[in-house]
């Protein structure tokens, strides 16, 4: 018993922190989560482990600031069995990119060989929105397939420097981020 | 209406199985549990095996500037990498010899960044509208945190040093595409990226 709880806790509880994150590490903004020190050399202990254990490498966040969802709107997980659609408004001033990928990062196989929209790439609505569609049929407009995995990562990066610091002193967001609707299921 | 006695209360009990364990025995495997907690955090960052530097390591010549293929499924040189983007890595080592790194850095979006071995972002310059494209910084050994920290937010990169605080690392130029029709353009942009061996 004391083993278990000495190990299991203590294990359990660093795994937990490094992998999701906490308040104390992390910020989140509804299905948007974000580690606010990554990639900064006074980083927390949680967001360093992260970075590594994930082979990530993040540019410094007194620069952009990247965002990871794996739920929509309403709480349920992001697949490739539903459809969704995501309106990016207001990250006019910067470069962004919205990617799609499977749980473990990895870019998801598709015919039209598109993985991503960039604030360069992406076709806007006349009133400057940009409305993305993710599912595994095509569409017109700005589609993103994420057919062929079953769990879905949805990577948001946004450039603007004074979004980065705002966020990395601990103030509320601006600027809203896109919300994700799950429009049907198959 | 039923009324139930004081007597008929029940007081919580414990499980059998918790009883046996003093309290003095669970403090201990709580504060055991929290020095794991504590030793586990801190020693993934130099124990983990998948760090971004390792996973290229093998695969980039030393203080050489190399353009990446482009991600594509199976083909991803890092997880979570933004896909519409091309990249040139050099690995370097400052063992022997300082390095001379140019770039251009030419739309909104492109970035330099120099990382340590555990993926700490110590610089960084981004596009800059209105500004010189062209940047030039030496690379020498040396310099603890503390001393190189505020160099990461230097305003301009023209012919800067900055100290690293690891002998080696990586240094990235992100070209994001902005199509297939300026595919040739972009790649062609960063191939003027270098990492150049300086005597010192």
């Amino acid at each position: 018993m004391f083993a278990a709880v000495a190990l299991g806790g203590g294990l359990g509880s660093a795994w937990y922190m490094i992998e999701a994150g906490s308040r104390l590490s992390t910020r989140s903004f509804g299905p948007w989560t974000t580690w606010p020190a990554a990639g900064r050399p006074e980083a927390d202990p949680y967001t360093r482990a992260h970075m590594v254990r994930n082979a990530l490498l993040p540019l410094a966040s007194t620069l952009e600031v990247t965002y990871q969802a794996r739920t929509d709107n309403r709480g349920g997980k992001i697949t490739s069995a539903c459809d969704y659609t995501i309106v990016v408004e207001g990250f006019d001033a910067g470069w962004w990119s919205l990617a799609a990928f499977d749980a473990r990062g990895r870019l998801i196989h598709n015919g039209a060989e598109r993985y991503a929209f960039t604030s360069d790439t992406v076709m806007r609505e006349a009133d400057g929105r940009a409305v993305i569609s993710l599912g595994r049929d095509a569409r017109p407009g700005n589609w993103l397939p994420i057919g062929g995995a079953s769990r879905i990562t949805l990577v948001l990066t946004v450039q603007d420097a004074a979004l980065a610091a705002a966020l990395y002193e601990g103030a509320d967001m601006a600027k809203p981020l896109p919300p994700i609707e799950r429009v049907q299921c198959h | 209406m039923s009324l139930i006695s004081v007597h008929q209360i029940r007081k919580p009990t414990l499980p059998r199985w918790l009883r046996g364990v003093g309290w003095r025995t669970l403090a201990a495997a709580v504060l055991l549990a929290g020095i794991i907690h504590i030793c586990a955090t801190l020693a993934v960052p130099m124990l983990g095996p998948g760090t971004a530097f390792a996973k290229l390591r093998q695969a980039l010549p030393v203080n050489q500037m190399v353009i990446l293929a482009p991600p594509a499924p199976g083909k991803e040189a890092l997880p979570f990498l933004t896909p519409d983007a091309l990249y040139a890595i050099c690995r370097y080592d400052l063992a022997r010899e300082s390095l001379l790194i140019t770039a251009t850095l030419a739309h909104v979006g492109w970035a330099l960044s120099l990382h340590t071995p555990q993926g700490d972002n110590f610089y960084v310059m981004p596009a800059q509208p209105l500004r010189r494209n062209e940047v030039s910084l030496t690379l020498v050994p040396g310099g603890d945190k503390l001393e190189f920290a505020p160099s990461a937010r230097r305003a301009s990169a023209g012919d800067t040093t900055i100290a690293a605080p690891t002998s080696e690392g990586l240094i990235m130029v992100r070209a994001p595409l902005k199509g297939l029709a300026w595919r040739a353009e972009s790649e062609a942009l960063l191939r003027r990226a270098s990492c150049a061996p300086v005597r010192r």
